[in-house]
């Protein structure tokens, strides 16, 4: 590999040791595809692609948090809370569907709002604060559920329900919010003043308040945002499914955390960027699928991605120190 | 002076003496400076040996020599006439060579006796011999420094002068001790404070113990020292022998002996009306009754030591922290305090003294800093215009000769001048008003220095109220159209460079001014 490398012109040799984890995720498609060729079918394609819409949308809000330097445990609850907000309301109160999708977004807005105020107004640091979150908003979930139980709602307004299922020319409806969130986030955080300044809080908050950067303001927007963001997600696993389950979102946490720092650690100057999680979200979804595939052990297959996932990030890493 | 003088001063160690602590033609040079340059340092058995001289002079450095910190490169020391090994605090420390540090480094939690015998303590059959301790904690305290401190009693419940107190009494309490440095001993203490720990320093005096002393404050080394050496730039260039209270001038213009030469602009403002304003504003317990008027056009000056008060006012009046009491305004209208956000949207600009943490974001490139606190001028609907961003970060970069030129080199790879200038510049792309400049040629060097002093009269002379808080009272006296002089957290003095000399400026922020006073 090594000489292969060396035998490379300088420039795509540095263009490879930077896209290394891109390299490794076309090694990986290629070996789920020869273990099992329905992989690379078009209908399995589409459920890689689908099984990435909620931990895109909510890795794209944890992206956000990460990049202000800090960290979000409470994304799961924020997005029990939208999927909560939108089924009771419509169950309940008959609400049409575009109210239940703006309270449930509200209701993951309030999560990070809670987050908000702990940190910014309460200077609790961002872990111990979304900890708080995470431990009072999966409680409440389970007091108002009488102990956990699904509320479910089969007599969805069909618009609600195409929120999961629906497609437009084709096209799932699921992947079409992702790729607007997708693209609206990367507008956000690369390329507006406001990104600019998320950055520069992330990078040194110091030196951002010392230029007269509005720094609490910032840290409590982004996170109502990430809320409000995880609580889409939550939308499409209730209108899926048709019912809120407590505590679903606890499951995207750590692939959202994980997918941030891949993407982080692909970047130029080791920063969370959105296309950078995108690429992450995907590896995660197309490991996961591609063992499923293989009809492997359920119990092996969390220790297998973890494997695959620790050895991609190290040759990538390697690759990467070899260029410096 | 008006502080009355004890009857401490004293019990002069036998003239013709022969010197106990001896520090013999030390040597120390670091990279690119020459720390020490031969100096030296004799000192008797019950005197106190004052040593003082400006920021960078070799005090501290010829202190680390003797604490076997640092290992000089030619030189001796001898105690009691016996060599005693270089670069080995152990050594030192063996040989009964204490240190008592500006820093107090207790834990606020022990008490007065576990504190005093932390890492000695008395033991007996049953384990730790808790009653003894404590009476002889509180034996120590009395005979040896005249205080009477409760050996019960927790830290945290002292007074800071009681703690300095305590941490000497940790120093000494093996009995072993003969010589005993101070660094700074006063520095946080207040006037009736200073008294209590004269007291003990002349109790130790007494028991025949060398001490040198540390200061930068001159009144207290002309009251209790014996003898005073002079440094300056690694060199003795002065023995004050013996040492009376009418020997400020004398010190200062040993350790001061430059010329500021024209590295400053000449200028010519018009005053205008006050936009500036600070009434009575007090923040206990470092500054107090703080009452300054800054107009636009004019460049005003804060002068003081370490610990005067001075950065926490300057910290007070950007934002970075709020005022106990009293108001800020400007151009007239309340400022609201505590935020740096509220003050940048006033028209303030921060050039902070810890550039590299406060100033700049160092992973960003230069474009980015300097584009930062104004990113709506180049932007649309909350976009940044990608390629305004960059012609107008290159044009500032130009306009203040920014090296390298290219704006998308990150900022950590900037030299120290150049990183002030792209801070400067990013005041300057905010159209501020009011510029707040803090140790602003700090760890830069002299040709940017010149190019920073001609940019901050152009600020001046665009119609900008500059305020320039410095620790370097020739700058200050260069650059400045008034000077305010804070001592303990009072401005104690408003002067012109016109009327004012550096000897004269060093004095009144050294508390040394016969004519002054200090603030009692």
């Amino acid at each position: 590999m090594s000489a292969f490398v060396a035998s490379l012109p300088a420039l795509s040799r540095r263009g490879l040791a930077r896209h290394g984890f891109l390299a490794i995720i076309a090694l990986c498609f290629i070996g789920f595809a020869v273990a099992n060729p329905s992989f690379v079918g078009a209908a399995n394609l589409v459920n890689i692609l689908s099984g990435a819409v909620i931990p895109l949308v909510v890795g794209l809000g944890m992206t956000l948090v990460v990049a202000l330097g800090a960290i979000d445990l409470s994304v799961g609850i924020a997005l029990d809370f939208g999927s909560a907000f939108a089924i009771v309301i419509l169950k309940d109160y008959g609400a049409p569907w575009y109210l239940a999708v703006l309270v449930g977004i509200a209701g993951g807005a309030l999560v990070g709002l809670a987050n908000a105020i702990l940190i910014v107004r309460l200077r609790i640091s961002p872990f111990l604060a979304t900890l708080g979150t995470f431990f009072i908003g999966g409680s409440l979930q389970r007091i108002f559920t009488h102990g956990g139980g699904p509320i479910s709602y089969r007599r969805l307004p069909p618009e609600y329900y195409d929120i999961a299922v629906g497609e437009v020319f084709g096209i799932p409806v699921r992947l079409l919010i992702a790729t607007a969130l997708l693209i609206a986030y990367f507008l956000l955080l690369e390329r507006s003043t406001f990104g600019k300044k998320i950055h520069a809080v992330g990078l040194q908050s110091r030196a951002a308040r010392g230029a007269g950067l509005p720094v609490g303001k910032l840290v409590a927007i982004g996170f109502v945002l990430a809320g409000a963001t995880a609580a889409v997600g939550g939308l499409v696993a209730s209108a899926n499914l048709r019912m809120f389950t407590p505590l679903a979102g606890n499951a995207y946490l750590m692939d959202a955390i994980t997918a941030v720092f891949i993407g982080a650690s692909m970047h130029r100057d080791g920063r969370p960027n959105v296309l950078g999680t995108l690429t992450g979200v995907l590896f995660l979804s197309m490991v996961a699928n591609g063992l499923n595939l293989m009809g492997l052990d359920f119990n092996l297959k969390d220790a297998l991605s973890g494997l695959i996932l620790v050895a991609a990030l190290a040759l990538s890493i390697t690759q990467h120190r070899r260029r410096t | 002076m008006t502080a009355p003088v004890l009857p401490l001063t004293p019990v002069s160690p036998p003239a013709g003496a022969s010197d106990f602590l001896v520090l013999e033609a030390i040597s120390k040079g670091f990279p690119g400076v020459q720390a020490l340059d031969g100096a030296g340092l004799g000192v008797r058995a019950g005197e106190i040996h004052g040593v003082v001289g400006e920021n960078g002079a070799g005090k501290s450095t010829l202190i680390k020599v003797l604490a076997g910190v640092y290992r000089p490169d030619a030189g001796r020391i001898l105690l009691n006439g016996a060599e005693i090994e270089t670069g080995s605090p152990d050594a030192v420390q063996a040989a009964g060579v204490r240190f008592i540090h500006q820093e107090l480094n207790l834990v606020p939690h022990f008490t007065v006796a576990e504190t005093i015998f932390l890492g000695q303590e008395l033991s007996g059959p049953f384990g730790l011999r808790t009653g003894a301790m404590r009476r002889a904690a509180e034996a120590f305290l009395k005979d040896s420094l005249d205080a009477a401190i409760a050996g019960n009693r927790l830290i945290a419940d002292l007074g800071i002068a009681e703690r300095k107190l305590v941490q000497i009494a940790r120093a000494l309490i093996d009995g072993k001790a003969r010589v005993v440095v101070f660094d700074e001993p006063t520095a946080p203490l207040s006037h009736t404070e200073i008294e209590h720990l004269f007291r003990a320093i002349d109790a130790l005096a007494r028991r025949g113990i060398a001490m040198i002393y540390v200061s930068h404050y001159l009144s207290e080394i002309t009251r209790i020292c014996h003898r005073v050496s002079v440094l300056r730039n690694g060199r003795n260039v002065g023995l004050v022998d013996p040492v009376g209270p009418d020997d400020a001038d004398r010190l200062i213009s040993l350790m001061v002996g430059r010329d500021i030469g024209d590295l400053y602009p000449k200028r010519n403002h018009a005053a205008a009306a006050p936009w500036l304003k600070l009434t009575s504003l007090s923040q206990s317990p470092h500054y107090a009754d703080v009452d300054l008027e800054l107009r636009r056009g004019e460049i005003v000056g804060l002068a003081g030591l370490i610990g005067s008060g001075r950065e926490e006012l300057v910290d007070t009046i950007v934002g970075l922290a709020r005022p106990a009491s009293g108001s800020i305004s400007i151009d007239g209208r309340p400022l609201r305090s505590g935020s740096t956000a509220a003050a940048a949207g006033r028209g303030l600009a921060h050039v902070p003294r810890d550039r590299r943490n406060d100033g700049l974001v160092l992973a960003m490139n230069v474009a980015d800093n300097i584009n930062l606190a104004s990113l709506e001028a180049v932007s649309t609907g909350g976009f940044v215009r990608r390629g305004a961003a960059t012609t107008r970060a290159q044009q500032s970069a130009e306009a203040l000769d920014i090296r390298p030129k290219t704006v998308s080199t990150a900022a950590r790879l900037l030299s120290g001048g150049n990183q002030q200038k792209v801070v400067l510049a990013r005041g300057l792309a905010t159209g501020a008003s009011l510029f707040v400049l803090d140790e602003p040629t700090i760890g830069v060097d002299v040709g940017a220095k010149a190019e920073i002093y001609a940019l901050i009269e152009r600020l001046a002379a665009e119609g900008a109220a500059v305020l320039v808080s410095s620790s370097d009272p020739a700058e200050l006296l260069g650059l400045c159209d008034r000077i305010l002089v804070l001592l303990r957290g009072r401005i104690v003095a408003e002067v012109t460079p016109e009327t004012t000399d550096l000897d004269r400026l060093v004095a009144l922020t050294t508390g040394g001014d016969a004519a002054g006073g200090i603030a009692a």
